[in-house]
């Protein structure tokens, strides 16, 4: 087990390896905290979800910003599900605004345990509001059960274009170590890394039954930095309805 | 951002990832002779029931709906959930398991729905 859980970290470490980390013009674009996503896609599946990241540092221009995402998703059989975000943020000492969307795709790849590890991708295409940036991404989704821990890796690529930004191709990565102690309560930890952001810290995660098909998942977590331009504390918070 | 930067960047990405992928997967390989468990759902019931699988070897149950209706086969305990719609089949791959018992249920079907698998 211990040899298992230092090749898993071992992956995420060496991932940092040739990372930048100049600053862009938006601060909520520094900060990479979001979700580790599973390669599992179920059929019939449809879910509406929030996702919230809060985040405070000592630096005003990036204190107090709040990311939201709402999304409504729907599987196309067993192996496909696609899902469309809205994104809202509020910046220091301004209002909520509506920022941009996000349209995703999820493709499961091989069947859960049909392998030592399962494997699915992510195709995301994200488009500002107000300004003419967009985004291309592609993330590789593997996750690997070990006794009662899981581990769940996502590598991702991604392109950024219009006429307000300089066009860029960038990496990123995030990582969850989470233990199965009970259906709806699973504590873990979470990586981060991207161009600006290299957080670690605890999650705690799980799945609430309702009537029939409905189903709560929620996780909540806080990031700290590993480096000077990620944000001194992000508060992520997801709650997601499948029905 | 000029286009050999970009190339540079991708193909410097290709190779970290790789890297890390294969020692990911390492050992990522199915075994070729698992073996094949079937069960059926009729009636919003599970056929068998209960059933024995061998311990430290991963097996594969093929499970056919028999209703018209979808089913979830579900186990926390398994760490296993999956949708099959009605009239058709899925596959679900478990273990290698611990000795013991392993409660499975039909999540659109609690009341009816339950099994168990029984690792020996």
């Amino acid at each position: 087990m211990r040899s298992a859980c230092y090749k898993f970290f071992s992956l995420t470490l060496v991932l940092n390896i040739g990372m930048g980390s100049a600053l862009a013009d938006n601060p909520v674009h520094h900060n990479g905290v979001s979700s580790v996503n599973d390669p599992y896609v179920q059929a019939m599946e449809r879910e509406v979800e929030i996702r919230t990241i809060f985040q405070t540092d000592e630096r005003p221009t990036e204190d107090n910003i709040l990311r939201q995402r709402i999304s409504y998703g729907f599987s196309l059989n067993d192996r496909v599900f696609l899902e469309a975000y809205v994104i809202g943020t509020r910046l220091p000492d301004q209002s909520f605004e509506l920022e941009g969307y996000e349209i995703e795709s999820k493709i499961q790849l091989t069947e859960q345990g049909e392998y030592n590890t399962d494997w699915g991708v992510i195709f995301e295409y994200e488009r500002q509001i107000s300004e003419s940036i967009a985004e291309l991404a592609t993330v590789l989704v593997a996750s690997r059960q070990w006794g009662d821990w899981v581990g769940t890796l996502n590598l991702g690529l991604e392109y950024e274009f219009g006429s307000n930004i300089e066009d860029e191709l960038d990496r990123f990565a995030s990582a969850q170590w989470r233990y199965r102690f009970r259906e709806a309560f699973e504590p873990g930890i979470e990586f981060y890394a991207d161009e600006f952001t290299r957080g670690i810290g605890p999650v705690l995660t799980g799945v609430i039954r309702g009537n029939g098909k409905n189903k709560w998942h929620w996780e909540a977590g806080l990031i700290a930095p590993l480096n000077d331009t990620t944000p001194d504390q992000s508060f992520r918070f997801l709650l997601e309805w499948e029905f | 951002m000029k286009f050999a930067n970009v190339l540079k960047t991708l193909r410097h990405s290709l190779v970290r990832a790789s890297c890390l992928l294969l020692l990911f997967a390492l050992a990522s390989t199915a075994s070729a002779q698992t073996p094949v468990f079937e069960i059926e759902i009729r009636e919003h019931l599970f056929f068998p029931a209960e059933f024995e699988i061998p311990a430290n070897q991963k097996v594969k149950l093929i499970i056919y709906n028999r209703d018209p209706t979808p089913e979830e086969f579900e186990s926390y305990e398994l760490n296993r959930e999956k949708v099959i719609v009605g009239n058709s089949q899925g596959v679900v791959f478990i273990g290698p398991l611990k000795p013991g018992e392993y409660p499975f249920f039909g999540e659109f079907n609690l009341k009816t729905a339950l099994g168990k698998i029984i690792v020996k």
